[in-house]
């Protein structure tokens, strides 16, 4: 569980989003989930950190404001 | 409730086996493989090739209708675009995966699994009772199953590895950002891959061009983020085809996760064991699952089965599939990896020179051995880790 509120967070863009899974296994708290072909970043865990944001091979994902 | 002995999370290659390889060892034993798409096979993630013998451990490709196509050659290509046929570069084949999956669940079904589509699990624990609860979505209403062993084969994004409490976790270093299409009316070697490594075309990675048949292949990349100049897989794919196959006409599309690291630390847990692409197990110098997620699954099926007639599920028991994958192929793919991260050092210009020189060879001598010693004259800073890669 994170310690410090991050300044952002990671989205999907469901749109855009292939449901491919690449991102679950590079999200440090395991944040990322995959069920019933949605992916959800929960809001709770994330740390902010980005690691999922460029591997994504369609740019899915990025970073918004998190109050 | 339904109690099953062995249930197994996603029919790819490693989990279709895996139920398939626990009937055949144990034919009492309840095997149910649950695949959460409507249909096995699809979507395909994968650029298709695999390579003759290990295919043939567990089917024959001779006529078979989930081939595309049989592959006799290799063209190495530099990033100036210069081509190197290499000689002894054996048989390979590209599969129809949609069929070829397919045809694995046939055969676990035909031992006797219960093969469930539309079926995802999506929770499980344990309950005290020496068994896992696993819920599993089917047809919009939710089932809890009971199980003995959960093999979980469910690719790149594991849910299993997690609930299980392995770390199923990549480093950013080590996972290729993929995309494909299948591209019609191009031209190009239809008995042969193309593997083409250039930083600018895929950073980290390769390009690859994977024939189906004569004008239409599977044409894609795979790049490492950390080293993109800003642009994702698709974007570099894009680009690529513009200049490489204008006028090809693309027919699908795809991307997906390859994850060129070595197998996760722990593949078991009391009553669960991991196999295929979830636990790792693809080689990290040529990206290649197919095969040794079906031999994890062969592994796996077999330990399950051995275990639940034995009485005993425990992760003590079920560490001899470790140990098994470990001896069979593991330990090989830590070597490859170390060869992985040694190979990163050869830039563009360097890549090139190497092309040049293999050229210069006779044709029948231009072998994968060769061009890693040409490589070695002059990085000779590669040598102590090729060393140990041949040892």
């Amino acid at each position: 569980m994170r310690r410090v509120t991050p300044d952002t967070i990671a989205v999907v863009d469901l749109a855009v989003c292939d449901r491919c899974g690449l991102c679950l296994p590079l999200c440090p708290p395991e944040a990322i989930h995959l069920e019933l072909n949605t992916l959800t970043v929960d809001e709770a865990t994330c740390t902010g950190c980005e690691k999922c944001v460029a591997p994504c091979p369609v740019g899915a994902l990025a970073m918004v404001a998190y109050a | 409730m339904p109690d099953v002995d062995v249930l197994v999370v996603g029919a790819g290659p490693a989990g279709a086996v895996a139920a398939w390889q626990a009937k055949l060892a144990a034919p009492q034993l309840d095997v149910v493989l649950l695949e959460r798409d409507p249909a096995v096979g699809s979507p395909v993630r994968c650029a298709e090739g695999v390579g003759d013998a290990g295919l043939r451990e567990f089917v024959n490709p001779d006529g078979a209708d989930w081939v595309s196509r049989r592959i006799t050659d290799v063209i190495f290509e530099a990033p100036d675009d210069t081509q190197v046929l290499l000689a002894n570069s054996g048989i390979g084949w590209i599969l129809d995966r949609t069929k070829f999956d397919a045809h694995l669940a046939a055969e676990a079904a035909g031992a006797g699994a219960d093969v469930r589509v539309g079926a995802e699990a999506t929770a499980m624990s344990r309950n005290g009772d020496d068994r896992w609860h696993v819920t599993v979505k089917e047809g919009g209403r939710a089932e809890r199953y009971r199980a003995r062993v959960v093999i979980g084969a469910d690719g790149v994004e594991t849910m299993v590895g997690r609930w299980a409490g392995l770390d199923t976790r990549v480093p950013a270093r080590d996972m290729e950002s993929c995309a494909q299409y299948v591209l019609q009316g191009i031209d190009f070697n239809a008995d042969a891959i193309y593997l083409q490594f250039s930083s600018a075309i895929a950073p980290g990675g390769d390009a690859w061009i994977f024939p189906k048949g004569e004008g239409v292949a599977n044409v894609g990349l795979g790049m490492v983020a950390l080293k993109s100049d800003g642009r994702n897989a698709r974007q570099y794919l894009d680009d690529w085809i513009a200049r490489r196959f204008p006028g090809g006409e693309r027919t699908g599309s795809t991307v997906g996760g390859v994850i060129v690291h070595t197998t996760i630390a722990k593949t078991y847990a009391d009553g669960v064991l991991i196999a295929g692409d979830a636990a790792h197990m693809i080689n990290p110098l040529s990206g290649g699952g197919i095969v040794n997620a079906m031999k994890a699954g062969r592994l796996a099926g077999g330990t399950a089965a051995a275990a639940i007639r034995e009485g005993d599920t425990s992760a003590r028991r079920l560490s001899a599939y470790h140990q098994e994958w470990m001896d069979l192929l593991g330990e090989d793919h830590l070597k490859y990896y170390r060869l992985k991260q040694a190979l990163e050092h050869m830039d563009d210009a360097f890549l090139n020179a190497l092309a040049h020189t293999m050229n210069g060879v006779a044709p029948t001598k231009r072998t994968l051995g060769r061009v890693l010693t040409h490589a070695l004259i002059r990085h000779p800073q590669l040598i102590p880790v090729v060393a140990r890669f041949f040892v």
